[in-house]
């Protein structure tokens, strides 16, 4: 015998009745309640915490029912059988082990899951969206942060016609066009949009000097091109924030920016050595040593100390490890 | 429009206040959550629909009022339809603003013109699938109504640079909570847009307040720092900007926990004090102060257990609303119960067509 309130589902009247089981039948007995039904046909509400259970009856009656341990000893003895997902809900071990495997397959996604799946997505991605945001960025930056560039006219043409002369390690030639600016803001620097294209900014060519020293940095991009990274951390950073945005973002949306900054840093730093191994290739196609992007690195690092140390915060890899790992590419080139 | 305001206010209640109890706890929330993580991420988020249900299940059915549970109905199906609505215009949204086009003009104009719509659609299938005693709510606002209060009170809260925005969301209260239905009995609405705009002006002085503290504070020469590095070039002293990075963070976690939690207590007692369901009131009592406290303790916990926390935080948060609400009857609840007989049955059916969904997420 079960307590429970019997409610007709027309009207919020409740009835104090008691549940039974009898030969496969469901009977419900109280105030104006005298009710059998055959148990296959009522439908148990599963379990969730110590919230009241219903049994459902086919015409929109139900029985509320609070006492949950009495209820599972009725409901023990019918054919009734709680569904997979409420069992494991109430099961320790099997809860502690969910725990776990979602710690893990949020780490898994991460460190590898996410980085293939982005490859992958920007391979496939139509080159037009890597050509209509590119357009859009140019469009936002010229005249403010990008100005013409005031590198004189026979300087740029000759580091142009050297970046179109290289030959690329899979064949052909650099497919990226170039362009030179000059922007106050990012000083000495160079950068690539995802559909490819190379900015090259008056400070870096000031800073580096050594036209060989360019061409290495411009190989540098290259091999973000090649890797097209602008679109991997665009669909990156959209996962990210997608996954935090439901994670936390009920809790405070602020909560979901910050972390999201930091954990992209870590793909744009794998896309950083990534860019550099393509470039010491490159380099060493085209019969040059990846010292020359080392030594560009170092000039630029003195240049601007401050962001030599790239902790883990930063975008960048630390440029002293970056400068022993493409010395040591160089040295064993020359080695062999 | 009918009003259904009356005249003179119901009598002063007899009967003893029904108080809301909610019953849940963050263990055993914990492990319903856990389970809706883990095959939300199995499935690809496909499964968020299914979990949705079982969470908004688990917070009805620990509500308690008058020694019975509220129940929640929605089919994960629609929710899942809903929700990859709401993801398509999102993504729509999202690609044409960047295209800057005459594309981006016309994709927000469909938004513009269809959210209304989705959002009626979306309180609909909210309250169609909410019932306490096994009956259900129901909403029947007009369409012209949601285009009314989203479309064009939205579009005059822009062009008076938000000086309409307290009018817009009494606006919006009005039209949801007029047109919500407990079985034949409707809901009114009673607060008025001048004690709106009471609490905004507060909210706003509370802004101001902050903003002077904030500025005071160091951030200026932070930021001053940096537009000096913008205009003349050069490096700005790395330790002032990221000053000025850690006071403009902090502040906007600061104004989120403190004066985001008082707004909402002040604002959701001032609506639920006004909402009347036919002649039975409703009293909403949410102390501010316990409010901000429970937001604040609820950040530092779900930070430090990288989000484990969060359905304790949630439980604590659905727990002081909850239990701040108390319905005053105006007569024996039983008497109201009986004063409604066959309630629902031909209405409930007709709220059930085949464009409710739930696009909220």
């Amino acid at each position: 015998m079960v307590n429970a309130k019997y409610s007709d589902g027309r009207s919020t009247r409740i009835h104090a009745v008691t549940l039974s089981v009898v030969g496969g039948d469901l009977i419900v007995t109280g105030e104006d309640i005298d009710l059998r039904a055959p148990f296959s046909e009522v439908k148990v509400d599963e379990q969730l915490g110590r919230a009241p259970r219903r049994i459902r009856l086919t015409d929109g009656a139900f029985c509320e029912v609070s006492d949950l341990p009495a209820l599972n000893t009725l409901l023990a003895s019918t054919t009734h059988r709680d569904g997979w997902v409420d069992r494991m809900q109430r099961h320790g071990p099997l809860v502690f082990g969910a725990c776990v495997l979602c710690v893990s397959m949020v780490i898994v996604a991460y460190q590898w899951g996410l980085p293939w799946a982005a490859a992958k997505g920007a391979r496939h991605l139509s080159p037009a969206i890597g050509t209509a945001l590119s357009a859009q960025a140019l469009k936002a930056l010229e005249g403010s942060v990008l100005m013409p560039s005031q590198i004189p006219e026979a300087r740029r043409q000759a580091i142009g016609s050297a970046f179109r002369a290289l030959r690329m390690p899979d064949g052909g030639t650099p497919a990226s066009e170039l362009l030179f600016r000059r922007s106050p803001q990012l000083g000495a620097n160079a950068f690539t949009l995802p559909d490819g294209t190379i900015i090259v900014l008056d400070g870096l060519i000031d800073a580096i000097g050594d036209d060989r020293q360019i061409l290495a940095v411009l190989a540098h991009e290259l091999g973000h091109a090649h890797g097209r990274h602008g679109l991997q951390m665009l669909l990156q950073g959209s996962a990210v924030g997608a996954f935090l945005t439901f994670y936390v973002g009920d809790i405070s949306p602020l909560l979901a920016a910050a972390p999201a900054a930091v954990l992209q840093s870590r793909y744009s730093q794998e896309f950083e050595r990534q860019a550099d191994d393509y470039a010491a290739l490159l380099l060493l196609h085209n019969g040059m040593s990846p010292a020359l992007l080392a030594d560009a690195l170092a000039r630029l690092a003195q240049l601007r100390p401050e962001l030599s140390n790239g902790g883990y915060l930063a975008s960048h890899p630390s440029t002293d490890e970056r400068l022993r790992h493409l010395r040591a590419l160089a040295a064993s080139s020359t080695a062999n | 429009m009918e009003n259904v305001s009356q005249t003179e206010p119901p009598t002063a209640s007899t009967q003893e206040p029904i108080p809301i109890r909610f019953s849940g706890q963050g263990g055993e929330y914990f492990r319903i959550w856990i389970v809706n993580l883990l095959l939300t991420i199995v499935t690809v988020g496909i499964y968020s629909a299914w979990a949705k249900v079982r969470r908004l299940q688990y917070f009805y059915r620990h509500t308690e009022l008058a020694g019975s549970s509220f129940d929640f109905h929605g089919s994960p199906v629609k929710i899942l339809a809903g929700r990859l609505i709401a993801l398509a215009l999102a993504v729509g949204y999202r690609f044409s603003i960047g295209l800057r086009s005459r594309v981006t003009i016309l994709v927000v104009i469909a938004i513009a013109l269809a959210l209304p719509w989705l959002l009626r659609n979306s309180f609909r299938f909210r309250l169609y699938n909410s019932s306490w005693r096994g009956i259900r709510f129901h909403f029947r606002g007009s369409v012209a109504g949601s285009y009314r209060v989203f479309l064009l009170n939205g579009f005059l809260t822009l062009l008076t640079l938000y000086v309409m925005a307290p009018f817009m969301h009494q606006r919006l209260k009005e039209y949801q909570h007029d047109n919500s239905w407990f079985a034949r009995t409707r809901f009114s609405f009673h607060a008025g847009a001048t004690e709106f705009y009471g609490i905004y002006l507060l909210l706003l002085a509370a802004i101001v307040v902050f903003a002077v503290v904030i500025i005071g504070s160091g951030l200026g020469s932070g930021l001053a720092a940096l537009t000096q590095m913008q205009r003349h070039g050069g490096h700005p002293d790395p330790r002032a900007v990221l000053r000025a990075i850690i006071i403009l963070y902090g502040a906007l976690i600061l104004t989120a926990i403190i004066i985001g939690p008082v707004f909402h207590a002040l604002i959701t007692n001032l609506i639920w004090n006004n909402t009347r369901l036919g002649e039975h009131r409703i009293q909403c009592n949410i102390s501010p102060i316990a409010l901000v406290g429970i937001g604040m303790s609820n950040f530092v916990l779900v930070v430090l257990t990288l989000g484990l926390y969060t359905p304790w935080a949630t439980v604590r948060m659905a727990r002081i609303q909850l239990n701040a609400i108390q319905l005053l009857p105006a007569s024996d609840l039983q008497e109201f119960v009986s004063a409604e007989p066959e309630s629902i049955g031909a209405v409930g059916e007709e709220a059930a067509t085949a464009f409710d969904f739930d696009i909220s997420l």
